[in-house]
């Protein structure tokens, strides 16, 4: 193979389209980024190229650590999707498990119900939401949004692992059962760990939709100590018709930080789970 | 639903008070306030750390302050009307106090010794706050909108003295905007800075949406007719075609940008210009709006603390709104906001604060031309629901993007039959 | 992966007696109703209640903090003579439909650029993943400042480079603003699509596009017949989320236009929450947030019924 011609081809069908993509997605975090570091006067001028930074300041960083709850939102934030992600894996493994494995009377029901709670909009469950929230006195408490926010994980965790149990052959449970195993134990022992990239996989998009949340955290959330990273950059970071734009922007990009250093280590299981689940099924 | 609460509610609290009828006599132990986030940090501050702790070290009872972000009261106070539950004490902004009617406590016993104390208060505050004769909100001061200008350029054009009528200030404008210096005002959908020229534009030239008895829509007239034209004319030849899309923010930025030379808005530009670009802050001042035809006119922004039915000892609120509002305690609390709240209290016409700094002097002016969202139609459900679906805005907003004035009057009169005949 | 019998046998084997504990948990239909109580229970209480519930108010007429009437489906008649939400219709119909097309298109562009191997492959992926994962609510700030029309670094780039004399005013002009908002929504949305679509296509074994090669396949004709077929339910799985969110897509517009400039880019979800929470009309919004599902419904019964015929 020549080396021009494989190199232009090359160009053209992987450099030149994955510049652009790079581009396009990541320009607006370059954008924070910057903006997080102008001073207002760079960052109000109209005069001077906007795509660098001429004085660059960490003010913005140091005012939004130490004057807001930036760093108590980040532990709330986190603490929530991790303990929302591990409730919505297993409630979602125990609801995929006798879908995708048993005959039961009832199974279409169920089916069908899980896939319909999806069809529900947020907007029209808040009140009542707040309704129950209330009455069960978890307002303003990170409960609040730790039982909210499965509602919306756990159906998506259940297709997900659908794809992945229905992929493990039956000759395994069964020579598990005949040799004595329970049904539990057929599925702890023999199915779930060659699941293992599916349960990541709907563990790390569950972390992901948790973290994202906003109108639910909006709404149960009204103290400040108890916000999540969205929430309370949005909120508290604006007052009246003013933006903190160069705090608003570092709490953006604090914000992004966390989990995007996650994804880097598992992209390759979210990638390869979405490729058992949706292929199979 | 509620009423099975209530059961329940009731019968423990009879159980309880049958096991211990001591603790039903005691006082609570503390009671929240919830509020919007003030613009005005240090007022925030003043309330939770100095006046809240004056008042336990008085009375006992801990007062805890919960801060809501601004433009979020609503959703709270709409969770907590439903639930009957969470803090005793509530902001109430605009009109709040009708549609929350039969949530909130009448508290005219406390605003009557306050008026005694005072020298009265303000009419046209009655008008958001009083709901069928009865007091239901407290109003601690106005948030007026004016127009705020850049001294320097006006003066370049030959202009000295903020102009007296629409008319003048299309004039002025027109020099303005082709030195490059055009104004902006809003009228995408935000809140306040669209309303805040909007309504006083439309009332100024004799417009109404609907008449008191809130059964006549009245806005298909000449009057109106005569607003929207001006409208279009001014938007056209002063201004910049991205105002259509602004929301409250934007002018903001568009002001300190340099891009913009007059927009009408609250006085948090004068504010952050004050701490953040002070050069720009130094040619900054505040105008009242300009009159039209029919007078000059503002809108109201009264914002009050309203007690909530299901406090549980609604007494220990009342005796707490009192000690809040008394001038004892009033005076110092409005001082700390630097004048951004106008006290609708005649006590407080002269009060020092207004001398911190001069360009504030205005706000307080603007009071007594100041009226409610949808002036002279009563206030209540429909009031808010012709507000939040942008009736009026919208009716400029169409025309001065080129749809004919009839067409955009039609369609807002049509808006209005369907929202007011809703009871 | 080997399993060993051996270290699973019990002493006792289970089928044998029936009707002990045990004997009942080994039973499928049990076992099966045993694992999904927890779930099921969970989803009736914070997702069927609330829904019927919101079903219940939109029958009424409820005002905030105020005793309900109901209205039968007075609500909806009221709405089917508005001609806003003729309009709000409309614009969630185009912001979905444009969306999801350009998300398809891209993101599947996107897939088959990371198909390939290049050095640097994970950490593109992890970079190209970025607008998905991060919150909306901290991305729709950055996008508040590149859309602004004086600040916008876009308009600063076209007027400097000669392209246009002034700046477009993004959010400001109607169709602009719509056309804004499905930018920003297909930036954030296009990485889902193109993850998932990547995912289809590492299942496509290399073999297949040779032997297609040896018959004579051009590249086109290789994506055609080979690549297209097998990942066809990937992409119609992928589409039915992503359409589902769209429709309910409610942080990005709010925060960027609130609805305007007058209505023209007001959705369910926005004009659903200002009339529920600013007007305080609990029943009207309910109705309103409503009227997402009959779209909605069929949609998935359409896609339901066509990946059962393939």
């Amino acid at each position: 193979m020549v080396g021009g011609r494989e190199f232009g081809a090359r160009l053209r069908r992987l450099y030149l389209p994955l510049a652009v993509f790079v581009v396009l997605m990541l320009f607006p975090f370059y954008w924070m980024l910057i903006t997080s570091i102008k001073p207002n006067r760079e960052l109000y001028s109209q005069k001077i190229m906007p795509l660098v930074v001429y004085q660059p300041t960490l003010k913005h960083y140091i005012d939004l650590l130490w004057e807001t709850n930036f760093l108590v939102w980040t532990y709330n934030t986190l603490l929530v999707a991790l303990v929302t992600t591990l409730l919505s894996v297993l409630l979602g493994t125990m609801m995929a498990y006798p879908l995708a494995r048993m005959r039961f009377p009832g199974a279409a029901v169920v089916a069908i119900g899980v896939a319909a709670t999806y069809l529900v909009p947020q907007p029209l469950l808040f009140i009542p939401m707040s309704d129950l929230i209330n009455r069960l006195e978890l307002g303003n408490t990170l409960t609040a949004v730790m039982l909210t926010y499965p509602t919306l994980l756990i159906p998506f965790c259940a297709w997900l692992l659908m794809g992945y149990f229905k992929s493990v052959p039956r000759e395994l449970e069964e020579a598990a059962r005949i040799d004595g195993a329970s049904r539990f134990q057929a599925m702890t022992r023999i199915v779930l760990p060659l699941c293992t990239p599916g349960l990541l996989s709907a563990g790390i998009f569950s972390f992901t939709l948790s973290q994202n949340e906003f109108l639910y955290a909006l709404i149960f959330l009204a103290k400040s100590e108890v916000r999540t990273v969205p929430i309370g950059v949005v909120t508290e970071l604006i007052r009246g018709d003013v933006f903190y734009w160069g705090q608003l922007m570092a709490g953006a990009l604090l914000g992004s930080v966390p989990v995007a250093i996650i994804y880097s280590f598992f992209v390759e299981y979210y990638v390869a789970g979405l490729t058992a689940g949706s292929v199979k099924n | 639903m509620s009423s099975r609460r209530e059961f329940l509610t009731a019968s423990l609290a009879a159980t309880g008070s049958a096991l211990a009828p001591r603790w039903a006599t005691a006082a609570p132990k503390s009671m929240t306030v919830v509020r919007e986030s003030s613009f005005i940090k240090p007022f925030d501050d003043y309330f939770a750390k100095t006046l809240a702790a004056e008042y336990e070290k008085q009375t006992g009872i801990k007062i805890v302050y919960e801060a809501t972000s601004v433009g979020g009261m609503l959703t709270r106070l709409t969770t907590i009307a439903e639930t009957k539950s969470g803090p005793e004490i509530a902001m109430t902004g605009l009109n709040h106090a009708h549609l929350f009617d039969n949530s909130l406590v009448d508290v005219s016993d406390v605003a009557g010794g306050i008026g005694k104390q005072l020298g009265g208060w303000h009419e046209n505050v009655l008008d958001v706050v009083v709901v069928n004769k009865k007091w239901k909100a407290l109003p601690w001061g106005n948030i007026g909108q004016l127009e705020v200008y850049r001294t320097d350029w006006f003066k370049e054009v030959g202009v000295t003295k903020f102009p007296e009528t629409w008319e003048d200030l299309l004039s002025a404008g027109r020099l303005l905007k082709k030195k490059g210096h055009p104004f902006g005002f809003e009228l995408g959908h935000g809140f306040g800075d669209n309303h805040g020229w909007l309504y006083p534009l439309f009332w100024s030239y004799g417009g109404r949406e609907v008449e008191r008895d809130g059964k006549t829509v009245v806005i298909d007239s000449a009057e109106t007719a005569r607003a929207v034209d001006f409208c279009r004319k001014f938007y056209q030849e002063t201004m910049l075609e991205d105002v259509l899309g602004w929301t409250d923010v934007n002018n903001n930025k568009a002001y300190f940008g340099e891009q913009i030379s007059c927009t009408n808005n609250a006085s948090s530009i004068l504010v952050v210009g004050k701490k953040d670009f002070p050069d720009i802050a130094k040619v900054t001042d505040h105008a009242l709006n300009p009159a039209g035809p029919k007078g000059r006119f503002h809108v109201l922004n009264a914002v009050s603390h309203a007690l909530l039915v299901h406090a549980p000892d609604q007494a220990a609120a009342k005796a707490f709104l009192k000690w809040l509002y008394d001038d004892k305690q009033m005076s110092r609390w409005l001082t700390s906001a630097d004048a951004y709240y106008a006290p609708f209290l005649h006590g407080y016409d002269n009060h020092p604060m207004w001398n911190a700094e001069p360009r504030y002097l205005p706000y307080k002016e603007s009071l007594k031309t100041s009226r409610p969202h949808t002036w002279p139609g009563p206030q209540g459900p429909a009031a808010s629901e012709s507000v939040a679906k942008y009736v009026l805005v919208d009716m400029f907003a169409k025309a001065c993007r080129g749809d004919s004035t009839k067409d955009v009057i039609a369609t807002a009169a049509a808006q209005l039959k369907q929202i007011y005949k809703a009871k | 992966m080997a399993v060993r019998p051996a270290t699973l046998a019990r002493p006792a084997p289970v089928a044998g007696r029936p009707f002990t504990v045990r004997g009942l948990l080994e039973r499928e239909g049990i076992f099966s109703w045993l694992m999904l109580s927890p779930g099921v229970l969970f989803l009736l209480a914070f997702v069927a209640y609330p829904f019927f519930y919101g079903m219940f108010l939109s029958l009424q007429d409820r005002r905030v903090a105020s005793p309900g009437v109901f209205v039968g489906l007075a609500n909806f008649v009221t709405l089917a003579h508005d001609a806003v939400f003729w309009q709000v219709t409309r614009n969630t119909f185009f912001y979905v439909a444009v969306t999801t097309v350009l998300k398809l298109v891209g993101g599947l562009g996107m897939a088959l650029v990371m198909n390939q191997h290049f050095r640097g492959k994970n950490l593109a992926r992890a970079f190209l993943l970025l607008p998905f994962i991060v919150p909306t609510a901290l991305s729709t700030v950055a996008w508040m400042w590149i859309l602004d029309p004086t600040f916008s670094v876009v308009n600063w780039l076209l007027v400097n480079g000669g392209v246009v004399k002034s700046g477009y005013s993004f959010l400001g002009n109607a169709s602009l603003a719509m056309w804004s908002l499905v930018v920003v929504n297909t930036w954030r949305g296009m990485p889902f699509y193109g993850i998932t679509l990547l995912a289809g296509l590492q299942t496509i074994s290399p073999d297949l596009y040779e032997a297609a090669a040896i018959d004579g396949a051009t590249t086109t004709q290789r994506f055609l017949y080979v690549t297209l077929p097998v990942i066809k339910p990937v992409l119609i799985i992928v589409t039915m989320f992503s359409v589902i969110f769209t429709f309910g897509d409610f942080q990005l517009i709010y925060a960027l236009t609130h609805g305007g400039p007058a209505n023209a880019t007001h959705v369910f979800s926005t004009w659903s929450f200002d009339i529920g929470m600013s007007a305080g009309q609990l029943g009207m919004g309910a109705a309103v947030a409503l009227a997402i599902l009959p779209a909605l419904a069929v949609l998935i019964v359409g896609l339901t019924l066509y990946l059962r015929r393939e």
